[in-house]
């Protein structure tokens, strides 16, 4: 850890260096003036992103910021573990959203040493909850919120317990009182063979269920699939990226508790929009996403550089509610103002490591029911 | 503020009409099946197969190109349609993008997975139960707090009859086929087989008071205005509020089921529709769009900060999962067909004159004989062939037992392989006949005629004629309605009369296939 924190203020020195020259260079540009210029000067560069990042590269704060330094980004979203099954001929970079999905395109990958991953942002999985939901989950032990009932952290060990025992939100006291707290107790997640976000929560709750052991390969697989399976089969339909349920969620519609990347819930925060009746929910055990871009060509990896170390870009990057890699200040100062919603400093949250990829992917597709016959 | 809900989707249909590229004619634009052979990837253009409802959505479109340059060319097809079309590759030659109102039935078909990428919902509408306000008076309802077991009683008492789409069809007729499945089961979760089994007994009352179906929402609402001994419609929230006539809406206080009309760009769609793509769903989630969507449309914004319109009742309710898994999706859609819904009993009049000798003929036959695998169970089929007049001696009935079904079936098929032509065309007379065999007093089924024939009418009873005997048919006959067929050298004029005589829809074979015009009918029947 100590040597990636180092290197990340080495990284960083040298990114505002370059910013420095890199913005001298645009003023000249500007000033010299020819919006001739701006059409050829730039280089197209295309990518499949997790839908999580769409608003990010759309933002056109981050167009002009890339335009500036000579990228134009055309992107198109995707869950991350389909990637793969795109064809990616003609692409420069994919950028799903964990270190998995990237370790297998960069071994599918024809140059791997260039198709070595950068992980310029993450953010930690979070659940989003109404506050009637919220207020009867702290009711019954489920979780503790904070004096205005916001924020919170959910305890994994007793919601897992809970889901153990087909736990109703009608057993639980105080439900009662809201006819859409009703049906079986459970937290909406992404279809953990097709997206990131639910493969990772699987992840979470299998590293809480084993014990605090990471899951290395078919028998721990084993241990936890009767669980996992039914934290899954509950949900019946689930959809393929993060963006869908929390829109449902923003919509007034669909499950209570919703799992979501922090970054979804943070950037609506910075942008000041109202959140309603909004409780973030910060499991004790969860896991982040670490946003990783694999290069497919030069742009791809140019690309990947400038998000990492960019001053510019790594600001835009926490407008957009993402935790840049490395010391952020920008990120302390932003989630400082919405503090009420946000742990910043994620106190009292674990980190449970993930899987490998193999593994990660036995266990979503046991959990699914597609497990030996797929 | 009736006139302006009812002004509101009129307007909205005229410029989808004008949008569309091909639009083919005013009784099939909300169905229509085959696509505009559009020129592909021309600049800022988006070649869209949307779901029927969508038509609403253009006024927000046309705004959305003044905003981005982008145009929407838009195609209306049914969900089970637009998922074969995506299924087959078929989408992908002709779209860059599908906009169904939900993704959930199109994610249990693993052989579509990786032909979409990139989906955007864009606004959010439960399935609810629009209601007659004289009914609700009636059963002395707080609409608010309306549950599936309070529906199911009032069916089962004879209180509540309604209208619903065909769940093998349509989004909205199977969301609601979940929604009642789950709050008549007490399923706690997502549906299981034996869910669905358990609840048998409540849900076949429960669907005894289904009195209209239908292939498309359009119709359904067209053919619910006819009728005055239907008090319900079952489908999107936001069609119910924006249908003429005034209508109570009731979302189950124990559960919904509700659609997020996700924008899903298809893979093998140009770069540069991907892009153009990009452009509107960003346009479509800026806050003051969302105001128009929810404003103009009456679905739910789905960004913060931006309220749904004041028409739109603001308590949650709880979501119902979606089936997970195809076998529960389609032994539910098995089950609905073959034992919870009312029978159908349909009448083929199938028009075997000479000038069907040959080709048509044969067609004819391959048709019958792939529609054959589609009768339901208890379903009761006659066919009808006519020439100068019935040819009495070929007319035959029979019923699908559920315990061998392939006997009627086949009895079916046979009797189609022998069918010959000659003589005129006798189709007034051969549709009277029709009406006749069916009986004075209706049976409690789903009861339609299938008018196939490529001519016009040379012997028998003239239109006047049939018009007078219509008018005389008792009141319960006169809602079976005639579906005719365009085929060969038929009268579409002539057809269209009949179809709106009788309550109908005209089906266009001559575009598509005869087979085609079929399968798409027994969505009605």
């Amino acid at each position: 850890m100590g040597f990636r924190e180092h290197s990340a203020r080495v990284r960083r020195i040298l990114g505002i260096v370059l910013a420095v020259l890199l913005l001298g260079g645009v003023a000249v540009v500007l000033v010299a003036g020819g919006e001739q210029d701006k059409g050829t000067a730039t280089k197209t560069v295309r990518g499949v992103i997790g839908s999580e990042k769409s608003e990010f590269f759309t933002d056109p704060d981050v167009v002009k910021a890339l335009d500036a330094r000579g990228l134009t980004v055309a992107t198109e979203t995707s869950g991350s573990w389909d990637m793969e099954q795109l064809p990616l001929k003609g692409y420069d970079f994919a950028f799903p959203s964990s270190k998995g999905p990237a370790d297998e395109l960069r071994a599918a990958a024809a140059d791997k040493a260039l198709a070595a991953p950068l992980r310029p942002f993450y953010s930690p999985l979070v659940v989003v909850a109404h506050s009637d939901a919220a207020r009867v989950l702290a009711g019954n032990g489920l979780a503790t919120l904070n004096a205005r009932g916001t924020s919170g952290i959910l305890r994994m060990d007793a919601y897992l317990a809970a889901v153990r025992a087909d736990r109703t939100w009608q057993q639980l006291k105080g439900a009662d009182r809201h006819a859409e707290l009703s049906g079986t107790l459970f937290i909406t997640s992404t279809d953990p063979v097709a997206s990131n976000s639910g493969a990772l929560y699987l992840a979470a709750a299998s590293y809480v269920a084993d014990g605090g052991r990471v899951a290395d390969g078919k028998e721990a697989v084993g241990r936890t699939a009767p669980l996992l399976r039914k934290l899954t089969q509950v949900q019946g339909a689930q959809q393929t990226n993060s963006d869908a349920p929390f829109r449902d969620f923003v919509s007034g519609v669909g499950n209570p508790l919703v799992l979501v990347y922090e970054s979804q819930v943070s950037s609506q925060l910075i942008a000041d929009r109202p959140m309603g009746d909004l409780v973030v929910l910060y499991p004790d055990t969860t896991v982040n996403s670490d946003h990783t871009l694999v290069p497919l060509t030069e742009g791809g990896r140019e690309l990947g550089r400038l998000l990492a170390e960019d001053p510019e870009l790594r600001r835009l990057a926490v407008r957009h509610g993402f935790r840049p890699q490395g010391a952020s200040p920008e990120f302390a100062e932003a989630a400082g103002k919405h503090g009420q919603y946000l742990n910043q400093t994620l106190t009292g949250v674990r980190q449970a490591p993930v899987p490998t990829g193999a593994v990660l992917r036995d266990m979503a597709r046991r959990a699914r029911d597609q497990g030996d016959t797929a | 503020m009736r006139t302006r809900t009812l002004r509101r989707p009129l307007a909205g249909l005229a410029l989808a009409l004008a949008l569309t590229a091909t639009a083919a004619s005013c009784s099939s634009s909300d169905t229509s099946t085959g696509g505009p052979t559009a020129s592909p990837g021309a600049p800022g253009t988006l070649r869209v197969l949307a779901s029927s409802e969508l038509a609403d959505m253009t006024t927000v479109l046309e705004e959305a190109r003044r905003a981005t340059g982008v145009t929407v060319r838009t195609t209306y097809a049914g969900t089970l349609d637009a998922v074969e079309q995506i299924a087959s590759g078929r989408a992908e030659k002709e779209y860059d993008a599908v906009w169904l109102s939900s993704n959930d039935y199109l994610r249990l078909r693993p052989d579509t997975a990786g032909r979409i990428t990139g989906e955007t919902p864009v606004m959010t509408s439960p399935v609810a139960l629009g209601v007659r306000p004289g009914t609700v008076a009636r059963l002395g309802w707080d609409p608010a707090k309306v549950t599936w077991s309070q529906l199911h009683r009032a069916v089962a008492d004879g209180k509540l009859t309604y209208g619903m789409t065909d769940p093998k069809r349509s989004h909205s007729g199977f969301s609601a086929l979940v929604s009642v499945a789950s709050g008549l089961s007490g399923a706690q979760s997502a549906l299981r087989d034996e869910d669905v089994e358990r609840a048998t007994p409540k849900l076949r009352a429960f669907f005894a008071g289904q009195k209209l179906t239908s292939g498309s929402s359009g119709w359904l609402a067209t053919a619910y205005a006819r009728r005055t001994d239907v008090d319900a419609l079952v489908n999107y929230e936001s069609v119910l509020l924006s249908a003429p006539g005034e209508l109570t809406v009731i979302r189950p206080s124990d559960g919904v089921v509700t659609a997020d009309y996700p924008l899903t760009l298809l893979t093998a769609a140009p770069a540069a529709a991907k892009e153009s793509a990009r452009r509107l769903t960003t346009y479509l989630r800026t806050p003051e769009a969302q105001r128009r969507i929810t404003g103009t449309t009456l679905r739910r914004p789905v960004v913060a900060g931006v309220d749904p319109s004041p028409r739109l009742d603001r308590e949650v309710r709880r979501e119902l999962p979606f089936p997970g898994s195809r076998s529960v999706a389609d032994g539910l859609l098995d089950a609905y067909d073959n034992t919870l819904r009312r029978p159908s009993r349909t009448v083929y009049v199938l028009d075997t004159s000479g000038s069907m000798g040959g080709e048509r003929l044969t067609r004819l036959k391959e048709a019958l004989s792939e529609l054959t695998d589609d009768f339901r169970d208890r379903e009761e089929v006659t066919l009808m062939p006519f020439g100068t007049a019935v040819k009495t001696g070929e007319v035959h009935t029979y019923t699908v037992d559920p315990r061998d079904p392939a006997r009627a079936r086949d009895a079916i098929r046979v009797d189609a392989g022998r069918l010959t032509a000659s003589g005129g065309t006798a189709v007034y007379s051969s549709l009277a006949e029709a009406y006749r065999s069916l009986g004075a007093s209706p049976r409690d089924t789903f009861t339609s005629i299938v008018l196939m024939t490529d001519g016009e009418n040379t012997d028998g009873m003239a239109g006047a004629d049939f018009d007078a005997f219509f008018r005389g048919l008792s009141e319960g006959q006169r809602r079976t309605p005639v579906f005719p067929v365009l085929f060969g050298d038929s009268d579409r004029t002539e057809l269209d009369r009949i179809a709106e005589l009788t309550g109908g829809r005209l089906f266009d074979a001559t575009r598509g296939s005869l087979d085609g015009a079929f399968e798409e009918i027994r969505g009605y029947q």
